[in-house]
Order: structure tokens, then C-alpha cells, then sequence
């Protein structure tokens, strides 16, 4: 009864974060909704009994990744003008929510029919995940690594300010 | 508690992520739908993990959320360097490819 209470809680938190994501109009309360619903997921993951997980994403999904994309939204401080003009944006999500509609059905059919074949419920704990981590799932792991480095180079190589492009916002200005 | 809960919340999540990524035209959107389907296929590989009761949908989870880390840290790069040069976030101004083909 109680892990139901707190489904629901937590399931009301993500729908209501992830669709003010998708309405709202200012960039930042898009922010804010994917927030919630980040530590909606968060929370879900505790619930799996997956401790592991759900610190991994407080730590990194939402200490890192929406910290950083807030951050990004106040640094580049688009004005209203800037902002793409959007006036049929309801009738635009209601028509997409009408087609998406059948994915959704399919995904969860399918995976209720996997989920039929086998069930055990058992928790995971931390420590199989860690084993496993490093001994099955070690080559994962070092391309995630290297994955990350090119990413870091790849983000501060794109984002750094060209010399010429400099002299074109100084125009601007 | 069974598991159709969690896969019906993780099937609505990624409907919801579909259903911005189609109809709304800032960058900032698109680049959080993509983020918020991805993480409703995380929730998925954990259910999964839990109902196997095999702790390996919980290791691929872990390693996908540092390839969100990494997608984040990319997507917004291109979003500075792309607002720097078009003075907008709509993604409806990045036509150029096509409009060459159009001159072609």
C-alpha cells in the first residue's frame, strides 16, 4: 500500500514535469519541469531497490546534466524576441499526441508480453552491480570513459569563441 | 506492486519525450525530450533488471546515464556555438543544407 502511495506521488511528479517541459514557453520553466521529472526517475529507482542507480542519477543526471543546461539557458539569456514564435504549438501537440499514440500502445503491450515470460522479483543489490561492473562489463565501461573525453574536448572545442566570430558579434552589438 | 506499472509510466514518458521532440521548435525542448526518452528507456532497463532479478540491465543503465552525461555535455555545446552565429534558439532557422540543394 505504501510502495503504491509512493508510485503515485512520484509517477504524478514526472508526468507533471515532463509535460510542463513540453508546453511551457520560457526556456527555464522547461528546465525546471525536466528537473522534477529527473528526480521523479530518481526516486523510481529507489523504489526498484536499485540504490546504486538512483544515487548515479541524482549525482549525475540531476547534480550534473540539468544543472548545466540551466546553465547554459541563464548564459545565453535569450530575449522573447529570440525565442522561436510558435502560435499553433497546442494544436501542433495535440495532433503529434493523436500519432504517438499507437507507439505508446505498442510499447507497453511489448513489454508486458516479455515481462510474462519470466518473473523473480528479486532486489539488486549494489555490490552484484559493482562486480559485475568491473569484471563482465569492464570493456563497457573503459569505451564509456574515452567516450566522455572525446566529449569533453569534442563540447569545449565547439563552444570556444573563434576570433572572427567575435568581431561578428561585436558588429552585431 | 507489478512491474505493468512501471512500463506503462515508462511507455507515457517516452510517448511525452516523441511528442515534444515533433512539435515544438526550441532547442532547448528538443534537446531535454531527447533526454527525458532516453531516461524512460533507463526506467525500463532497471524494471527489467529487477524482474530478471539479473543485475546487468542495472550495469547498462549505469553505463547509459554517463552517455547522457556526454550527450548533454555535446548537445549544449552546439546550442552556444549555433546561437553565437543565428542569434536564435528556433530550430526552424537551420535550413541551410536544404536551401542549397533548392539553388543547386
Amino acid at each position: 500500500m505504501l510502495e503504491i502511495s509512493i508510485f503515485t506521488i512520484l509517477t504524478l511528479f514526472m508526468l507533471g514535469g515532463s509535460i510542463a517541459m513540453i508546453i511551457n514557453r520560457q526556456t527555464l520553466f522547461s528546465a525546471f519541469g525536466f528537473l522534477v521529472a529527473m528526480i521523479g526517475l530518481a526516486g523510481m529507482f529507489a523504489l526498484l531497490d536499485s540504490r546504486f542507480l538512483a544515487l548515479a542519477q541524482i549525482m549525475v543526471s540531476v547534480g550534473a546534466v540539468v544543472v548545466l543546461s540551466m546553465l547554459t539557458i541563464l548564459t545565453i539569456n535569450a530575449k522573447r524576441e529570440n525565442l522561436p514564435y510558435e502560435p499553433n504549438k497546442y494544436k501542433w501537440i495535440a495532433v503529434s499526441s493523436l500519432l504517438v499514440l499507437p507507439i505508446a500502445i505498442l510499447i507497453y503491450q511489448s513489454t508486458t508480453a516479455l515481462y510474462q515470460s519470466f518473473s523473480t522479483m528479486e532486489p539488486v543489490s549494489s555490490k552484484v552491480v559493482g562486480k559485475l561492473l568491473f569484471s563482465q562489463w569492464v570493456l563497457p565501461f573503459e569505451i564509456v570513459s574515452i567516450l566522455l573525453l572525446t566529449a569533453m574536448v569534442g563540447a569545449i572545442v565547439i563552444a570556444r569563441k573563434d576570433k572572427d566570430n567575435t568581431e561578428k558579434e561585436k558588429e552585431q552589438l | 506492486m507489478t512491474p505493468e506499472l512501471f512500463f506503462l509510466l515508462a511507455s507515457v514518458l517516452f510517448s511525452i519525450g516523441l511528442v515534444g521532440l515533433v512539435s515544438r521548435r526550441n532547442l532547448f525542448v528538443l534537446y531535454m525530450s531527447i533526454e527525458l526518452m532516453l531516461s524512460s528507456v533507463n526506467l525500463l532497463l532497471a524494471t527489467f533488471s529487477k524482474v530478471l532479478g539479473d543485475a546487468s540491465g542495472s550495469v547498462i543503465a549505469l553505463l547509459m546515464i554517463a552517455v547522457i552525461a556526454a550527450e548533454a555535455a555535446l548537445f549544449l555545446a552546439m546550442i552556444v556555438h549555433i546561437y553565437r552565429k543565428n542569434r536564435t534558439v528556433d530550430s526552424d532557422t537551420f535550413n541551410k543544407l536544404r536551401e542549397e540543394v533548392e539553388n543547386a
